[in-house]
């Protein structure tokens, strides 16, 4: 073995070789997913989701005003009135439908910004992966948060 | 009479730029002739200004001898400060931009600001202005006024008096532009809200263009509350095809679906307005969930969806050496009627067509041209703007003819025309007539045979017993309440507006020649309108039992009462019925419904279900006038083009392409691929067409001339008028 294979060949193996043991010693930085699940940023935007107040109704009064800030434009709103039988929301004005072409989505979170009433939110839901194209339109009943359980009376 | 005015111009400056101006132009006028613009509440350039909203505040002084500036010492509203002289004027100052922010604080106090759910948020001239001269905080911590929201005015005006900042332009529109004075303000001060009186409903065939001009979403449309934002609809330029006037509007629509109509200016025609038929009449008509996807054929009792090789096949088999009649709605466009008038005169070898619905139908020889040699239509709507005097005869104008209605009321309120209204009933035109004559029903002829004695030397003659006396006699009118208006009508080139409605009076034909020809004697214009959308366009392309396209006389086949009356005796074999249903459309129900029952092949070509459905053998889709291109002609003769807005539901096709593709399979038809095709068809065949091309009609229309060197001829309406008066 001649001097300049050890210099070119040998030598940068046995260093590669040497940072890898070196590593061995500090913490790792992958974790196994799905089982283990790395915290996320605070400010992390991925699937959306609609809220609702404390009361239970909808934040959403259906103004379009995402839909016209969406620069992917993937937002469709189609709105009605709220009649005293029928209350959806407070006021006059709710979201009868509500979609997002997740497809087109780019997560920029400018729906969010443009909210009157905070009602369309990115949360951190990332596992958005699905099998057909028509599943990644999210309707209405898919974004909108779950009643919160009536609270228990004292 | 649109002599050249002469008008005195003076010299004023405008943010240190010279310029002149007609003297007495209001200053929110004169900037946009430099192209900036005053913001603006209150204002509207169509009415009177009031100086309510204050946010016009401009600078203003006036050059001194020794050249300097003296200013005013108070900020003047632009929108009620006519120019004058050495004018000085600052819209861009400190002081302005100061005056602006503070009179947008003030409104914006009590506003609501529910931009979010507001129907005007995004195109809210509140808003805009707000955006662009307003304050960026509030200072008013206080709680608001609240009051009650979506207060239902109408079936189509909502309320919501939480937003509305009190600028009068709503009442103004029906004091000055409408004039059935619906709105006013109640109570005074903070508490000022627009309403009718004693809250009833507002009843008005203009109301829709209040939610137009509302500067805020105060009122805004019952039928598009909620439908969409600006930013969802897409628009496109289009016309009504529900009234006869041609008004143009926009057609706001949303993934593919009509929303909203809104006016579109043309001075022409409607200048900006529409009629409530206008602009809440099409939503049902282009929505309609019954519409008709597919062509189908009856199979016993059942209908079953087929291709349309398939449904032409079955309705030219049913055609075949048959007798066969065609019927027509009127709003076909002028293509579809020269298309399915060169089919029915062709391949199914019938003269038995019409689109007339009324009782009385004219046969060609007893129509005005063919009687007096006098065209129907004289005057264009905007020239009746100029009118001196207006004879509104036997109809009500504001139903028939809703723009003529409001240039006829532009020109009373405007130029102080005198109108004088003859009627059997009331009717809106009364309320700014100078002279009502309210006479009997039926007996408008009587009355125009009055005025011809009154009007018309040449027909003394034969108006010789008609005296105003005799005509108080016979028809109610009081004979000095008749010499009035004659005299009120005396030497003026008056405008005389009559429609075809007034066939159906009795002895209507001849009232309605009588008044044509005393207006031409008596040195007038006359114009005796159809009542249809395209009424009179399906005419000039000869869809008409007796006449073909240009009015060339035809071997004379049936009109719609004798069709109606043939096949309810089972005289006709096959009724093809083009965008119309008699049971909704004719006059006698019964006798429509049993000719639907008694024909054996009933071929329907339509848009959406109607009840002659049931009766039908073959139904193929149609597509509705927004959803494919065409030609139309108003009652004006005014002909203009509206492209394809909507796409058309299913397999629907437009009425010439269905007429064309029966042709093309009967061999008579030449092949036709896009409706200017036709158009070039026509323009050949239809000389008050000639040379007219699909493309190069302008955005405004082009109104029909009348032919030159019309001879007038009094015979047959003298001999009809006598036969009249001497029977009495
Ligand atoms: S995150 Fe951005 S792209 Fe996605 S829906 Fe919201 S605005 Fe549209
Ligand atoms: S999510 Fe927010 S912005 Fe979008 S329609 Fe609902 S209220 Fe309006
Ligand atoms: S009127 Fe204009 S400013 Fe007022 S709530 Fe409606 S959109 Fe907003
Ligand atoms: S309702 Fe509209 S148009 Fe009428 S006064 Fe109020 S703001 Fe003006
Ligand atoms: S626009 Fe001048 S005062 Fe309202």
């Amino acid at each position: 073995m001649s001097f300049e294979v050890f210099r070119d060949v040998a030598k940068p193996i046995l260093a590669g070789f040497g940072i890898t043991a070196r590593r061995l010693a500090k913490p790792k930085a992958t974790v196994q997913y799905p089982e283990e699940r790395r915290e996320q940023f605070p400010r992390t935007r991925w699937r959306h989701v609609l809220t609702r107040y404390d009361s239970g109704l909808e934040r959403c009064i259906g103004c379009s005003l995402c839909a016209g800030a969406c620069p992917a434009r993937c937002i469709y709103v189609e709105a009605a009135e709220n009649t005293d039988q029928e209350r959806y929301s407070p006021g006059e004005r709710y979201a009868v439908r509500y979609e997002i072409n997740m497809l087109r989505c780019i997560f920029c979170g400018y729906c969010q910004e443009a909210c009157p009433t905070g009602a369309i939110v990115l949360r951190k839901d990332f596992e958005l992966a699905n099998y057909e194209r028509e599943d990644f339109i999210y309707t209405k009943e898919m974004l909108l948060e779950a009643r919160r359980p009536e609270p228990v009376a004292h | 009479m649109a002599a050249a005015v002469q008008t005195e111009t003076v010299a004023i400056t405008i943010n240190d730029i010279e310029l002149h101006v007609p003297k007495g132009e209001l200053i929110v006028e004169s900037v946009k002739r430099l192209g900036l613009e005053i913001p603006i509440f209150c204002y509207h350039p169509r009415m009177k200004p009031v100086g309510m909203c204050r946010m016009c505040l401009v600078e203003v002084g006036f050059k001194q001898p020794d050249g300097s500036v003296r200013k005013m010492p108070k900020p003047q509203a632009g929108c009620t400060l006519p120019a004058s002289e050495g004018m000085v004027v600052y819209t861009d100052t400190e002081m302005v931009h100061r005056d602006r922010k503070g009179v947008l604080e003030f409104l914006l106090i009590n506003h609501p600001l529910d931009c979010p759910i507001c129907d005007r948020g995004g195109e809210c001239p509140l808003q805009n202005n707000t955006l662009a001269y307003g304050p960026s905080t509030s200072r008013f911590l206080e709680v608001k006024r609240h009051l009650p929201k979506a207060y239902p005015l109408s079936e189509y005006v909502t309320l919501d008096l939480e937003r509305c900042i009190q600028c009068g332009r709503c009442v103004r529109f029906t004091e000055e532009i409408s004039g059935d004075s619906q709105l006013a303000f109640r109570f005074r001060g903070a508490s000022m809200q627009p309403s009718t009186f004693q809250l009833t409903d507002f009843e008005s065939r203009f109301s829709g263009n209040v939610i137009e001009i509302c500067p805020v979403g105060a009122l805004t449309s019952s039928k598009y509350r909620f439908r969409a934002r600006p930013w969802d609809l897409e628009t496109r330029p289009g016309l009504c095809t529900l009234t006869p006037c041609g008004t143009n509007v926009f057609y706001d629509y949303r993934s593919g679906r009509l929303v909203r109509i809104n006016g579109r200016t043309n001075e022409d025609v409607n200048e900006e307005w529409t009629s409530d038929t206008t602009k809440f009449g099409h939503d049902a008509l282009y929505n309609n969930p019954n519409r008709i996807q597919v062509p189908h054929v009856r199979e016993g009792e059942a209908f079953r969806a087929v291709e349309w090789s398939e449904a032409y096949a079955a309705v030219l088999g049913a055609c075949e050496g048959k007798r066969t009649a065609v019927l027509a709605g009127t709003m076909l466009s002028n293509e579809d009627y020269y298309a399915w008038q060169a089919l029915a005169r062709t391949a199914l070898a019938t003269n038995h067509l019409d689109l007339r619905w009324q009782k009385t139908l004219l046969p060609a020889s007893q129509m005005l041209k063919a009687r007096t040699g006098l065209p129907g239509v004289q005057y264009g709507i905007a020239d009746l703007e100029n009118a001196l005097a207006i004879l509104v005869f036997g109809t009500n104008l504001a139903a028939d003819q809703p723009m003529s209605y409001l240039r006829t009321r532009k020109a009373w309120f405007r130029n102080g025309a005198r109108v004088v209204v003859a009627h059997h009933e009331a009717s809106e035109a009364e309320s700014f007539a100078h002279v009502v004559l309210r006479y009997r029903p039926g007996t408008a002829a009587e009355l125009a045979a009055g005025l011809a004695n009154l009007l018309a030397p040449e027909l003394a003659d034969a108006t010789r017993i008609a005296t105003p006396e005799w005509t108080e006699a016979q028809t109610g009118v009081p004979a000095d309440r008749l010499r009035e208006a004659a005299e009120a009508l005396r030497g003026t080139e008056f405008a005389a507006i009559t429609t075809h409605g007034l066939f159906d009076e009795a002895n209507g034909v001849t009232a309605y020649q009588t008044l044509a020809l005393l207006t031409s004697h008596a040195g007038g214009k006359f114009n005796g309108l159809v009542n249809h959308a395209n009424e009179q366009g399906g005419r000039e392309m000869g869809f008409a039992p007796d006449l073909g396209p240009g009015g060339e006389a035809v071997t004379a086949g049936m009109n719609t009462a004798e069709i109606l009356q043939a096949a309810a005796k089972g005289e006709i074999d096959t009724l093809i019925l083009v965008g119309c249903d008699p049971i909704r459309d004719f006059p006698d129900t019964a006798l429509a419904t049993q000719a639907l029952e008694n024909v054996a092949n009933l071929v329907l070509v339509d848009s959406a279900q109607t009840e002659a459905c049931a009766y039908a053998s073959a139904i193929l889709p149609m597509a509705l006038p927004a959803e494919r291109d065409g030609t139309y002609t108003s009652s004006e003769r005014r002909v203009q083009r509206m492209e394809r807005i909507l796409k058309a539901p299913g397999e629907s096709k437009a009425p010439w392409q269905i007429a064309m593709e029966l042709g093309l399979r009967a061999g008579s038809s030449a092949p036709y691929f896009h409706a200017r095709d036709v158009m070039d068809a026509i323009a050949e065949q239809v000389p008050a067409y000639a040379g007219a091309r699909y493309q190069d009609i302008p955005e405004t229309g082009v109104r029909l001339a009348n032919p030159e060197g019309l001879t007038r001829s009094n015979d047959a309406v003298v001999q009809a008028l006598q036969s009249l008066l001497g029977g009495r």
